[in-house]
């Protein structure tokens, strides 16, 4: 916006005025957008970090069990709940635990101790490896399959790919990881089965070991992507303005790139943003079976142990990624369609 | 409806598919020919007359423990389709109607419900609060409810926003005969489809926990399970997850094929549908006119 | 044979100064046929039926022919053979459509881009489902010019924004960094007309173009497409189910009904001398609601040119 605003300057004679009104136009429609979001997103993380909180009062789990073991004394029991805080009223407790999330303090966990954010933060780099990877992958090819389908609508091409999407879309992410590991690890031994090498030890070995996960995880929103832009893109062609385009004489080539998919891509992007929290969901599961030490399995593992501070920290850190994803798809979104964000 | 969904021939492949399912759910743990939980000395033996699909690492018979497994599993995703129903249609049709303070409140709940990554949670509160079927069919089923909250409250919207229901409410008419005559009708095939798809959804999760070896106790079989403890024999066989794979990928695919179905006879696609028919076989050329610009013809 | 609308408000709103470059017209062209259509006939193929029932006209260049009917009576189906957009299932079945002598049945795809726009072009009802929602309006009209006429972006811009002026559009730097839902039907009929003859086209039809606006809104566009027939020689399809519209801009008239022309004749023709008893109809009703503000009108004027 900046931009045409420069622009403009040089263009209009009269236009001091006009290009400040135009300048706070443009800036304004970026803070609607904005506003908008975080209307929408400050209560979504509210409401749960709430629930998540009130995960441990509903469990009845205890660290003195953890510690003491299911035949300790109700004093010992006591003392120890005093020393984590836990006869404090629920709402302080949450008040506390609340701004410490702020501040980027999870807490510590109730085995052995550890500092919560640092164990996360350890197993993050592995799952946001793979589940970026995956989303590259699931976006490249929802989008090529998708638009590839769309243009050819109605001949054996898009109903190749409609096939193979449905295909996609009802293997979880289990199945396809295990029919992965079978054909690519075991049957022809291309790629390792299972373990992480960190990037900096070399890009190739850290590839070749994030491809599989990712590959696992990708056919959901790589199906869910192209789906939907199929659909988006064939409403788009049925829409008066692209018969308005015809009319003015541009070509179908024009008409594809600059007008249908621009408006067609929506429903593409913003099943993107609602699907991630599948994603980060489905990287438990990958990362149990390609034994990867990330976040979902460190969830996983608390969760088992009944290490309640340890799930709520993961808990909270997944609601943080979903809610940035969002917030970044909704501000592509609005800079590629501005009509859908004047509130539906 | 139902006839409706049937006359077209995808309705028939998910209905067929479905009952199968269900088929192998009700009379499965019956039918199974020996025991799931028997182990013997025979262990990972490819099939036989005597083991149809072979037998695991503890030579327990793998054909029982799935017909054993199947009812665990394909129930689970039913109940949790029924709870997310339960929990999700009141709230979505009472926010229209109960005022902008409750809407307001249940829509944040939704939009957080969704923003969730249910596995996680699903797996975590399962985990937290006992480890036991119920309580991961409860919480999946809460946090898939969403769904029908969104699709009861859209249809109720564009209903009780309609001129024609203003115009029986102006004419006199009870709420509850509007609400049976107009808002049933309406609603029924959105939460129809919705159903389809959440059975879907829940078998998915249901499976993931079981695979995860949540909400199960071990010996138990589940269609996940068996998966789970196929994967550290791969190299013994690599063959042992097709059947598991196979079934699982069935339900889902019969679950999204009845959405799509029951979507179709019951929305305006099902017309254009009808028409495209139509004119194809009367015009000579089968080549339908792709709009992309140009002439039309 | 132009004749202006009697309207003093919407006269004072029009701009005096306009770009500079004279209609796109030389005299041998005025001679030939800017659009012909014989006997075109239209089916539809779901109900294998024939909806349209020959419709036949010629449009020299600076001329405008109107085309009456109630919804239903095959205008708009015929307006759309002419573009080459009929709908799916739909097919001209008989006739012939000439444009600038080019026989459109002969016409491909790349050919079809380059006649539309640049010598044929239409405006809709409805005009902000016609413009693309995600883009500026200025950049959509500044597109056309860019493909058309291959201006630069920079020169494409201020022609844009000369096109804003001439379709009397106030502050048209404000209006080009607009998106359609900014903008009020009035104004976006105005921009999609302006879009429509940014390539400066010898055809425009205008299909009920007026038909969802208010009345005196209605009469602007009405006179904007008179003005810009005048001016730059553009020969114009109106089409709309109102009576009074087509009577305000055109020297001919075609009366549609179910598919069949039931009258054809001039403007004044029809009028004033109906043969069928459909056009009677027609204008029995206008004489109770639109027309007679039109006949007065007309006399209000004669009296004036006394004075």
């Amino acid at each position: 916006m900046a931009v045409s605003t420069a622009d403009h300057a040089v263009v209009a004679d009269p236009g001091v005025a006009l290009a400040a009104a135009r300048a706070r136009r443009g800036a304004g429609r970026v803070l609607v957008t904005l506003a908008r979001s975080v209307a929408i997103f400050v209560p979504v993380f509210l409401v749960a970090t709430f629930l998540t909180f009130a995960l441990r009062s509903l469990s009845g789990l205890s660290p003195a069990h953890i510690q003491l073991g299911e035949s300790a004394t109700p004093d010992a029991v006591a003392r120890i709940e005093h020393q984590w805080g836990l006869d404090r009223p629920f709402l302080a407790q949450y008040w506390t635990w609340f701004t410490n999330i702020l501040h980027g303090q999870l807490g510590t966990s109730w085995t052995n101790g550890a500092n919560i954010a640092e164990l996360i933060s350890n197993g993050l780099a592995v799952s946001l490896s793979v589940v970026v990877l995956a989303l590259i992958i699931g976006v490249l090819f929802g989008f090529g399959l998708g638009t590839l389908a769309a243009v050819r609508r109605t001949t054996w091409i898009d109903r190749a790919i409609t096939g193979f999407l449905t295909v996609f879309s009802v293997m979880p992410p289990f199945v396809v990881g295990i029919v992965l590991v079978t054909v690519f690890a075991v049957g022809l031994g291309w790629l390792p089965a299972a373990g992480y090498v960190p990037a900096s030890v070399g890009t190739w070995p850290w590839f070749t070991h994030i491809l599989l996960p990712a590959l696992a995880l990708s056919l959901d929103p790589m199906a869910d992507v192209a789906r939907q832009l199929r659909s988006g893109l064939i409403a788009a062609y049925q829409e008066n303005y692209v018969t308005g385009a015809i009319v003015r004489g541009l070509s179908p080539r024009r008409i594809f790139l600059r007008h249908v998919l621009r408006n067609g891509v929506g429903p593409a992007l913003s099943v993107l943003g609602w699907r991630f929290p599948t994603l980060i969901g489905g990287s438990v599961v990958t990362e149990w079976i390609f034994g990867l030490q990330g976040f979902g399995r460190f969830a996983n593992d608390s969760a088992q142990a009944g290490d309640v501070p340890a799930v709520q920290g993961v808990l909270v850190v997944s609601i943080v990624l979903v809610v940035t994803f969002n917030l970044i798809v909704n501000i592509v979104l609005g800079r590629v369609t501005p009509a859908s964000q004047r509130g539906v | 409806m139902v006839r409706r969904v049937l006359a077209l021939p995808t309705g028939r492949l998910a209905v067929g598919v479905l009952s199968v399912i269900a088929l192998l759910a009700i009379l499965g743990p019956t039918l199974a020919p020996h025991n799931p939980l028997g182990t013997s000395a025979l262990t990972l033996t490819g099939p036989s007359w005597k083991h149809w699909l072979g037998t695991d690492y503890l030579g327990r018979d793998v054909f029982s423990r799935l017909l054993a497994g199947s009812r665990t599993s394909v129930l689970g995703s039913v109940e949790v389709a029924l709870i997310a129903l339960a929990v999700g249609v009141v709230p979505g049709i009472l926010s229209v109607y109960l005022g902008r303070g409750f809407e307001w409140f249940t829509l944040r709940i939704a939009d957080t419900l969704l923003a969730l990554p249910f596995l996680i949670y699903a797996v975590a509160v399962t985990a937290l609060l006992g480890n036991g079927i119920p309580q991961a069919m409860f919480t999946v089923g809460v946090l898939v409810s969403p769904l029908f909250y969104r699709v009861t409250r859209a249809a109720t919207l564009a209903v009780a926003r309609s001129q024609y229901v203003e115009a029986a409410l102006i004419s006199g008419a009870s709420i509850g005969w509007i609400a049976r005559r107009h808002v049933w009708g309406k609603v029924l095939p959105p939460v129809a489809v919705a159903l389809a798809q959440t059975i879907g959804v829940g078998f998915v999760v249901v499976s993931s926990l079981s695979f995860l070896g949540i909400g199960v106790q071990p010996p138990a079989p589940t269609w996940g399970g068996l998966l789970a403890s196929d994967l550290g024999y791969l190299s013994y066989q690599p063959w042992a997850p097709i059947v598991p794979a196979l079934l699982i990928m069935a339900t889902v695919w019969g679950s999204n094929l009845l959405a799509d179905a029951i979507r179709d006879v019951s929305g305006e696609a099902g017309r254009a549908l009808l028409n495209s028919r139509r004119a194809r076989a009367r015009r000579l050329n089968p080549a339908e006119p792709i709009p992309a610009g140009g002439a039309a013809r | 044979m132009t004749r202006t609308l009697p309207d003093g408000t919407v006269t004072a709103a029009v701009p005096a100064a306009r770009p500079a470059d004279p209609p796109a017209l030389d005299p041998p062209a005025a001679q030939a046929a800017a659009l012909a259509v014989r006997d075109v006939r239209i089916r539809d193929d779901v109900n294998d039926r024939e909806i349209v029932h020959g419709v036949s006209f010629e449009l020299r260049p600076g001329r405008a022919v109107g085309i009456v009917g109630e919804s239903g009576s095959g205008k708009t189906l015929t307006c759309r053979a002419i573009l080459g957009i009929l709908p799916a299932h739909f097919a001209v079945s008989g006739g012939s459509i000439e444009i600038v002598g080019r026989d459109i049945a002969e016409l491909t795809t790349p050919q079809w881009t380059d006649l539309r726009g640049s010598t044929i072009s239409a405006v809709f009802q409805d005009p902000a489902s016609y413009l693309n929602p995600s883009i500026k309006v200025g950049a959509q009209i500044a597109e056309v010019i860019g493909v058309k006429t291959g201006l630069r972006r920079r020169a494409a811009r201020r022609r844009a924004l000369e096109l804003l002026t001439a379709v009397h559009l106030r502050d048209p730097e404000l209006v080009y960094d607009q998106y359609t839902f900014e903008l009020s039907g009035g104004m976006l009929q105005r921009i999609l007309i302006a879009t429509a003859i940014a390539a400066d086209p010898q055809v425009l039809i205008a299909d009920e173009a007026t038909t969802a606006l208010d009345v005196t809104v209605q009469a602007e566009i009405l006179d904007l497409l008179a003005d810009l027939r005048e001016r730059r020689g553009l020969a114009l399809v109106v089409v709309s189910h109102d009576l009074a519209v087509v009577a305000q801009v055109c020297d001919e008239v075609l009366v549609m009904r179910e598919g069949e022309v039931v009258e054809h004749g001039s403007t004044a023709d029809v009028l004033y001398h109906p043969r069928h008893e459909y056009t009677r109809l027609l204008i029995a009703e206008h004489e109770q609601y639109g027309l007679d503000r039109y006949l007065a009108g007309e006399q209000r004027k004669e009296l004036d040119s006394v004075h």
